[in-house]
């Protein structure tokens, strides 16, 4: 039967996944470097930063005390949520298997590793959630492995966070047209109603 | 143009002359006057496309026709539903752009999936009434239109409190499940009201299915045109909108009532008699079987409703699939009702030919049993392919549970149907409401336990159906009635009314019914010499 041959092939298809997970599943995030990188976000103002329009000041270069930077390739900028975001929240929470950690969803930005000092002027996107952030720097091997990072933030991720405020998504020509298709469905439903309603009384009268 | 009144009982008497096919009346709606008014035919049976028993309802199901006014009530009905599912169910695959849009916790989604479907509840409870009093055209129509609003003001969304408040409301629409099934109820004969019933509801129910594939897609395409995420998802609310204004047209300019036309021309013509709301109302109360079939409900389509907030985001998060592909396999559990819900209407049809209202009920059990037990297997699956296995297997047994259990529930009362069929809805939704509280709401259990849980209750919660007793049929373990006149369909049915009321001609449309529904005694009745019962058969035959 058709329906037996699609959960058949389903299963395979989730089994091949499965084991295209398997090489990268033992990676975790204790083994990586701690504080390779020297990392500061300094926000443009005080405050509660507004996404889409406020930006970032993003600073990072090698640390002093890094040892394995040799492997270093690419460096990955990532915007990271606080403990106080992830509270009552399973999709960001943090994991120590590489694959499964949600701590730090959104991409700043990618570039080739340099030994000197790098910089980026980050404006917020309009897709980042209201919260408390912090920003990491994963330098990742040619293999496009982790093998080190750096934070802004103190291990136990309490200071030097910053707070953004997400956009509304809301706007004023899709309220309108919201109110008007409403009104819209009602006043068709009344007219059938009431239209109906006499037709049959004039069907009793005769 | 007036109709044609009998006068043996004065004009009060021949209230249901419309329904007993000995009169010549109106087939078609009143939009048709001047044409209906030329046909004289002595077999009034023959204006119908499809072949059908004196009540007027089809005796043929054709799937693929979409002819007036049996077929078509069929297609608009379970359209309608599928469209209601869509609404209720849209926010479930877009909550990750959602709850990033309103800072939402897991509290908050979980309330917010509790309320989705306890609006329904009372919408449901109300909708039964509606058609028993409105017809199922108005009750189909109300509800798709008056909710649309409620769809469409998901653009002003800005927190949690909001967000639930929407949900809640959008969650209204579902009472379209019990217009839907009582315009089928009404337009198809007894022997197939389960495949009928069970083909309504599984195609509507499909809906929560096409949801997490339809939703996401249009998210998607109006991202293309450059909306950032947050407006995105908000304007991708206006695609179900349209959809429930669109059907709610198309129910009341296709649509009819009833075989013989709309129910308020009929009312006025005084070929239908209006009831009163608190003799429909007391009579659905009163029997003890309603209630019996709001906990089965709660926990056959309850477990459905649940499974469909959840099933989601636990394969996302136990075998940690990708949120695209765990839609794909919430999705599969939503569209296994396009053939399970219908099998278990059928497979109650087949039974009740070859045992009676017996085999319906045990058809019931054995059906809802085992989607249990699939669902506590579900919930202790630890890979992933006996995970989705067990699933499928779950969800075939508790879909065609619900469309077994449609096949009980047009013979419980024939008065109260409407108000019955919204009772039993709200049930379902009952169960879910309780199901997602119990078990999905907090940190108590981890969803697997919460899923085992849940089965091992549904399988406690449908051990009542062995209480269901007809006196005329029997129950799943007892004998019909011995008794002269208690073993008869029409003392069953005419009990619902008083004696004045029987003297005033009100229960005819019953007594046809009960005529109609000696299928339900299984091989039996083919054999056996059924004599004509005195009550009830129209005077001037």
């Amino acid at each position: 039967m058709a329906i037996h041959k699609i959960i058949l092939a389903s299963f395979l298809v989730y089994l091949m996944i499965q084991f295209s997970h398997g090489a990268t599943k033992e990676r975790l995030f204790s083994d990586l470097e701690k504080d390779a990188l020297d990392v500061t976000a300094k926000p443009s103002r005080q405050g509660v930063l507004d996404a889409g329009i406020d930006k970032l000041s993003i600073t990072w270069k090698l640390s002093s005390t890094a040892k394995k930077q040799a492997n270093f390739k690419t460096i990955k900028v990532k915007l990271c949520y606080a403990p106080v975001s992830q509270v009552d929240r399973p999709w960001r929470k943090t994991e120590n298997e590489l694959f499964k950690d949600k701590t730090c969803p959104h991409k700043i930005i990618t570039r080739a590793y340099n030994k000197s000092s790098q910089s980026f002027k980050y404006t917020l996107d309009r897709d980042i959630p209201t919260g408390t952030y912090f920003v990491r720097t994963y330098a990742v091997d040619a293999k496009d492995h982790e093998v080190a990072f750096g934070q802004s933030t103190n291990e136990a991720k309490t200071t030097n966070l910053f707070s953004v405020q997400a956009i509304s998504g809301r706007h004023k020509s899709l309220d309108i047209a919201s109110v008007c298709f409403s009104v819209f469905s009602v006043l068709a439903l009344l007219v059938f109603f009431v239209n109906e309603k006499r037709k049959a009384k004039l069907e009793q009268s005769k | 143009m007036a109709p044609n009144h009998s006068n043996e009982n004065g004009s009060i008497g021949s209230s249901l002359h419309g329904v007993t096919a000995r009169e010549q009346i109106f087939s078609f709606s009143v939009e048709d006057g001047p044409s209906s008014q030329a046909i004289r035919s002595d077999d009034p049976t023959a204006k119908f496309a499809l072949p059908v028993d004196s009540e007027h309802r089809a005796k043929v199901f054709k799937p693929l026709s979409f002819a007036k006014p049996h077929m078509r009530a069929f297609h608009l009905g379970w359209i309608s539903f599928f469209t209601c599912f869509i609404s209720t169910f849209a926010a479930a695959p877009l909550v990750p752009v959602i709850r990033d849009n309103l800072d939402l916790t897991k509290t908050d989604i979980g309330n917010a999936g509790v309320a989705s479907v306890s609006g329904a509840i009372f919408s449901r409870l109300a909708m039964g009434a509606v058609c028993d009093l409105l017809g199922a055209r108005y009750g189909t129509a109300f509800s798709l239109m008056l909710s649309a609003p409620a769809v469409f003001s998901m653009s002003f969304v800005a927190d949690a409190g909001s967000y639930l408040a929407v949900r809640f409301m959008i969650g209204f629409c579902l009472a379209t499940f019990v217009s839907c099934q009582y315009w089928t109820s009404v337009m198809f004969t007894g022997k197939i009201i389960g495949l009928v019933n069970g083909c309504a509801g599984g195609w509507g129910d499909m809906g929560g299915g096409v949801t997490q594939l339809l939703m996401p897609m249009v998210f998607h395409v109006i991202k293309l045109t450059g909306a950032t995420p947050f407006t995105a998802w908000r304007f991708a609310f206006f695609i179900p909108g349209f959809l429930q204004i669109i059907m709610g047209i198309l129910v009341l300019t296709l649509g009819q009532d009833l075989p013989d036309g709309n129910l308020s021309t009929l009312q006025k013509s005084g070929q239908v008699s209006k009831d009163k709301f608190s003799k429909v109302f007391w009579f659905a109360v009163k029997n003890y079987r309603t209630w019996i079939l709001f906990v089965l409900y709660g926990f056959s389509m309850g477990v459905e409703l649940t499974i469909n907030n959840v099933i989601s985001g636990y394969f996302y998060d136990r075998f940690n699939l990708t949120l695209h592909t765990a839609g794909i396999v919430a999705a599969s559990f939503g569209m296994a009702n396009f053939f399970a819900r219908p099998f278990g209407g059928y497979a109650s049809d087949v039974a009740a030919r070859l045992f009676g209202m017996r085999g319906r009920l045990w058809t019931l059990w054995i059906l809802q049993t085992v989607g249990a037990l699939f669902c506590i297997w579900l919930g202790r699956a630890s890979s992933l392919p006996i995970a989705i296995l067990a699933m499928m297997l779950f969800s075939v047994g508790t879909q065609a549970a619900c469309g077994a259990l449609f096949g009980v529930a047009p013979f419980v009362s024939r008065r109260s149907l409407g108000l019955i069929s919204g009772l039993t809805g709200a049930g379902g939704n009952f169960g879910s409401g309780v199901t997602q509280l119990l078990f999905f709401s907090s940190s108590r259990f981890s969803t697997a336990e919460g899923l085992s849980l849940m089965g091992v209750m549904a399988v406690v919660c449908t051990i009542p159906v062995a209480f269901i007793h007809f006196p005329q049929w029997g129950s799943m373990f007892l004998r019909p009635s011995q008794h002269e006149e208690r073993s008869k369909e029409e003392h069953y049915y005419g009990g619902e009314w008083t004696e004045e009321e029987k003297s005033l001609g009100l229960h005819e449309g019953s007594i046809k019914f009960a005529e109609n529904s000696r299928s339900e005694r299984g091989r039996k009745a083919v054999l056996a010499d059924i004599p004509t019962p005195e009550t009830g058969s129209p005077a001037h035959v």
